[in-house]
C-alpha cells in the first residue's frame, strides 16, 4: 500500500482520549455508538412515561395523573419513542454499520456526520425541556392537529420548543440521509457493486431517500405551523382562509413515510439475522430490493389514509395505494421464509427477537390492511384498535429488531458478547409481556375505547382487558431491566469474544472486534453478496487440501 | 443448551392463543345497529377471517421453520437463492387477495357514503370543548351537553337521519361504535352523512379525536325510537328549547 494510512493522520493531542475525544469525535463508529446510546437514553425515558400511561389506566376513573400530565405524557412518549429512538436508532446503527459492509474507512462527509449527531440532541433536549416551560410540555400528541397546537389553545412555550426542537431533529434526518446515500454510492470498496452489498445496505438507502422525500413536508408544517404560533400567519386558521385539513396533509405526507422510515432498516436487520443463522444467503436478494424500494414509493401515495374520516379524502385511491403496499411486503415475508426454508437454524438470542419482530409485524400488518379500507377504518380510527396496529408495528415490529440488532452486533460494537441465556429469558419477557399489553388493545378498540383519554369509565370488560395491558407492560419493564442488568455483567465479566462469533456474511465481521479506526487493515475479495461467508469456504477448502 | 424452552415452544404457544383469541376479538364487535353498519360489519368479518387465514399459514411457517429446520450439525444446508416460480406465486396470491378486498371495500364504501335526498330527519351538529349541540333542523329543538351532562340525541327508526357535523373550536371526532361509525368535525369543513338506523336502543356516543383536558368526557347518547314516539318527542321539545339529559358515559 502507498501513502499515508488514515492511522497516521494527525489527531489533536485533546482529542485522543477521554470524553473530549467523544465530543470531537467525527469517526462514524463513534457517532454510530453515540446515537444509539442517545437513543436508548430516550427509550428508557418514554417507556417510564409509559408506564406512567400503564399506571394511570390500569383501572377505571383512576385519577393517579392530572388529565393536562396524560396530555403532555402521551405527546412526548410519541414523540420520544417516533423521532427520539426508534429513528435514530436506526441512523446510529447505519453509521456504525453502513461503512463496513461496503468496505469504506469512514462515512462521506465525516464532520456532516457529527453535526447531524449533535443537532439530533439538541433538538431532542429542547423538546423535553418543555416541561420545565410554564405550562408545560407540549400537550397536543405527537401529530400537533391544529387548531389543537395553535396559539389560542394551546399558548405556552411547550408547544413551541416542541416545534423547534422537532425540526431541528429533522433537519439532521435530511442530513444524515445525504451522507448515508453518497457513501454508499461512491465510498464502496473495490468489487463491491451495487447488487453485492448487504440489504441492510440497500434497507438503508431505501429510507434515506424516503427521508429526503418525506421530511422536507414536515419541515414545511412546522414551519408554517410556527408562523401561525408567533408571526401572524393565518395558514391553518379557516376564519381567515386557511385549512386546518392541509396540515394534516402535509404532516401525513411526511407521516405515513415515516412509518417505512421507521421499519425498512429494520426489515435489514431482520434480513441479516434470518440469513446468519439459517446459514443460507439472502433468499429471492433481488426481489427483497425491489420490494423495499416499491414499498418507499408506494407509501409516497397514502398519506390520505390517515384522514379516511375527515371525509375530505373519500377517493377510493388511497385505499388501494394502501392495499398494494401488502403485496412486496408479503415479498419480503416469503423471502425471510424461504431465506430459513431447509436451512440449519440456531435459535440464538438475536434470532429469537428476529423471528418474534416476524411474528408481531405480520399481526400488525394484516391489522394495518383492514385498517387501510375505509368502512373498517369508520370504526377503527382513533380507537385503541389502531394504538395496538401501530405498537404491532413500531413496538413489536421495530423495537424487537432494535434488541436482535443489539444482540447481533454487541460483539462487533464492544467487543463483548452478552449472555445468551439472559437473552432468551429478556425475550420472553419482551415478547409475552408485548403481545400482553396490546392484544387486549384491539379488543378494547372494537368495544368502543377511543385513544387519548385520561379515564373511562367502568364498562364490561374494560377494567380488566386494561388491567392485562397494564401487567403486559410491567414485564415488559422487567424485561428491559433484565437487559440492562445482562449489558452491566457482561461488560464487567469481558469473556473473550472472536471477532466473527455467529459465523456471519457480511465485511463488518471480517475486520476486528471493535474495528480500528480506519476499520480494515485488509479486505477479503468480494465476489459476491457474502465476502466473509466466501472467505471462510475458501479458508475451508485449501485447509483440507493440506 | 440452556433456555431452550424459550425457542420453538414459546413462540408457538403465543401464535396459537394469538390465532385462538383474535376470533374473540371479532366477537366482541358491536353487530352495527343501522343498514350501513351492517354492511360495515360483513367487510369487518370478511377481513378477520382473512386476515386469520394468513395469520395461521405464514406465522405457521414463521413459528415451524426455526423448528422444523434447527441447526442439527456442521454440515452446510443447500446455499440456494431464488425460486422464480414460488416468487411469482407469492406475488400474485396477494395481489388477488386485496383485489378482491378492495372490491368489497368500495362497494361498501359507497354505500356508507352516500347521501339520500329526502332524508326523513336532519340534525345539526356542532362539537365544541367539550360537549355537543344538536340542533333538529327546521324546527326550534335543541339540545346542548356538557362534559357532567352528556347529551342525548333522539332519532326515528327505520328512517333517514342526515347528520351535518361541524366543530366551534378543535377537531373532534363523532363516533357511534354501536353504529360502526365517526366522522371528523374540523373547524371550516361541513361533513355530512346518513344513518338509517334499524335497531331500537341506546347508544352511547364518544368523541375520538383528542380535543383538550375534558376529552374523555365528551360523550353522548344516540337513542333510536319507533317514528311515532320521535315525532311526539319533537312536539314535546318545541316547547322547551333546551333540554338536558343525562346520557350514559
Amino acid at each position: 500500500m502507498s501513502g499515508v494510512s488514515t492511522r497516521d493522520l494527525p489527531v489533536p493531542a485533546l482529542a485522543r482520549t477521554g470524553l473530549l475525544s467523544w465530543i470531537a469525535t467525527t469517526d462514524h463508529k463513534r457517532i454510530g455508538i453515540m446515537y444509539m446510546v442517545t437513543a436508548f437514553a430516550f427509550f428508557f425515558v418514554a417507556g417510564i412515561m409509559a408506564m406512567l400511561i400503564r399506571a394511570q389506566l390500569a383501572q377505571p376513573n383512576q385519577s393517579i395523573v392530572t388529565s393536562h400530565t396524560y396530555s403532555q405524557l402521551f405527546t412526548l412518549h410519541g414523540t420520544a419513542m417516533i423521532f427520539f429512538f426508534v429513528v435514530p436508532f436506526a441512523f446510529g446503527l447505519a453509521n456504525f454499520l453502513v461503512p463496513l459492509q461496503i468496505g469504506a474507512p469512514d462515512m462521506a462527509f465525516p464532520r456532516l456526520n457529527a453535526f447531524t449527531y449533535w443537532i439530533f440532541l439538541l433538538g431532542a433536549l429542547t423538546v423535553m425541556s418543555g416541561a420545565a416551560t410554564n405550562g408545560g410540555a407540549a400537550a397536543s400528541g405527537w401529530f400537533a392537529y391544529v387548531p389543537l397546537s395553535g396559539i389560542k389553545i394551546s399558548s405556552g412555550l411547550g408547544q413551541d420548543f416542541w416545534i423547534l426542537g422537532i425540526l431541528m431533529a429533522s433537519i439532521s434526518s435530511i442530513l444524515t440521509s445525504i451522507n448515508l446515500i453518497t457513501t454508499v454510492f461512491i465510498y464502496r470498496a473495490p468489487g463491491m457493486t451495487m447488487w453485492r452489498i448487504p440489504i441492510f445496505t440497500w434497507e438503508m438507502v431505501a429510507t434515506a431517500l424516503l427521508v429526503l422525500m418525506a421530511f422536507p413536508a414536515l419541515t414545511a408544517d412546522l414551519g408554517m405551523l410556527l408562523i401561525d404560533r408567533r408571526f401572524g400567519g393565518h395558514f391553518f386558521d379557516p376564519a381567515a382562509g386557511g385549512s386546518a385539513v392541509l396540515y394534516q396533509h402535509l404532516f401525513w405526507f411526511f407521516g405515513h413515510p415515516e412509518v417505512y422510515i421507521m421499519i425498512l432498516p429494520y426489515f435489514g436487520v431482520v434480513t441479516e439475522i434470518v440469513s446468519t443463522f439459517s446459514r443460507k444467503p439472502v433468499f429471492g436478494y433481488v426481489g427483497m430490493v425491489l420490494a423495499a424500494f416499491a414499498i418507499a414509493g408506494l407509501s409516497m401515495g397514502v398519506w390520505a389514509h390517515h384522514m379516511f374520516t375527515t371525509g375530505a379524502v373519500s377517493d377510493p385511491f388511497f385505499s388501494a395505494v394502501s392495499f398494494l403496499i401488502a403485496v412486496p411486503t408479503g415479498i419480503k415475508f416469503f423471502n425471510w421464509i424461504g431465506t430459513m426454508w431447509r436451512g440449519s437454524i440456531s435459535l440464538t438470542t438475536p434470532m429469537l427477537f428476529a423471528v418474534g419482530f416476524l411474528l408481531n409485524f405480520l399481526n400488525g400488518g394484516i391489522t394495518g390492511v383492514m385498517v387501510a379500507s375505509p368502512p373498517i377504518d369508520f370504526h377503527a380510527e382513533d380507537s385503541y384498535f389502531l394504538v395496538s396496529h401501530f405498537h404491532y408495528v413500531i413496538g413489536g415490529g421495530s423495537l424487537f429488531a432494535i434488541f436482535a440488532a443489539l444482540f447481533f452486533w454487541f460483539p462487533k460494537i464492544f467487543g463483548v458478547k452478552l449472555n445468551e441465556y439472559w437473552g432468551k429469558v429478556c425475550f420472553a419477557f419482551e415478547f409475552i409481556g408485548f403481545n400482553l399489553t396490546f392484544f387486549p388493545m384491539y379488543f378494547l378498540g372494537v368495544m368502543g375505547m377511543p385513544r387519548r383519554v385520561y379515564t373511562y369509565p367502568n364498562l364490561p370488560g374494560w377494567g380488566s382487558l386494561n388491567a392485562l395491558a397494564t401487567l403486559g407492560a410491567a414485564i415488559m419493564a422487567v424485561g428491559v431491566i433484565i437487559f440492562v442488568v445482562n449489558v452491566i455483567v457482561s461488560a464487567i465479566r469481558r469473556a473473550p469474544v472472536p471477532d466473527d462469533p455467529w459465523g456471519g456474511f457480511t465485511l463488518e465481521w471480517a475486520t476486528t472486534s471493535p474495528p480500528p479506526a480506519h476499520n480494515f487493515d485488509r479486505l477479503p475479495p468480494i465476489r459476491s453478496e457474502r465476502p466473509v461467508f466466501d472467505l471462510r469456504q475458501s479458508d475451508l477448502g485449501s485447509q483440507r487440501k493440506r | 443448551m440452556k433456555g431452550r424452552w424459550i425457542g420453538s415452544p414459546g413462540l408457538a404457544t403465543v401464535f396459537v392463543v394469538t390465532l385462538g383469541l383474535g376470533g374473540c376479538g371479532w366477537a366482541s364487535l358491536p353487530s352495527g345497529a343501522t343498514s350501513q353498519a351492517e354492511l360495515m360489519h360483513r367487510d369487518w368479518t370478511v377481513f378477520t377471517i382473512a386476515g386469520l387465514c394468513v395469520f395461521a399459514i405464514v406465522g405457521g411457517l414463521i413459528v415451524g421453520s426455526p423448528f422444523v429446520w434447527r441447526r442439527r450439525g456442521e454440515a452446510l444446508p443447500p446455499q440456494f437463492r431464488r425460486n422464480v416460480p414460488i416468487e411469482i406465486i407469492t406475488t400474485v396470491i396477494p395481489l388477488i387477495m386485496i383485489a378482491l378486498l378492495f372490491v368489497l371495500t368500495y362497494r361498501v364504501e359507497s354505500v356508507v357514503e352516500r347521501l339520500s335526498p329526502s332524508p326523513s330527519t336532519i340534525v345539526d351538529v356542532v362539537g365544541f370543548r367539550w360537549s355537543w349541540r344538536f340542533q333538529y333542523s327546521g324546527t326550534s329543538v335543541q339540545v346542548i351537553g356538557t362534559p357532567k351532562q352528556p347529551p342525548e340525541m333522539v332519532i326515528p327508526l327505520g328512517r333517514t337521519t342526515r347528520i351535518n357535523l361541524e366543530s366551534a373550536d378543535v377537531n373532534h371526532a363523532f363516533w357511534v361504535p354501536g353504529f360502526l361509525f365517526k366522522r371528523d368535525a374540523i373547524p371550516g369543513v361541513h361533513n355530512s352523512f346518513d344513518w338509517h338506523p334499524d335497531h331500537l336502543g341506546v347508544f352511547v356516543g364518544r368523541c375520538a379525536e383528542f380535543c383538550g383536558l375534558e376529552h374523555a368526557f365528551m360523550t353522548f347518547a344516540v337513542r333510536v325510537v319507533p317514528p311515532d314516539e320521535f315525532e311526539r318527542w319533537l312536539r314535546q321539545h318545541e316547547t322547551r328549547p333546551t333540554a338536558y339529559r343525562q346520557g350514559p358515559r
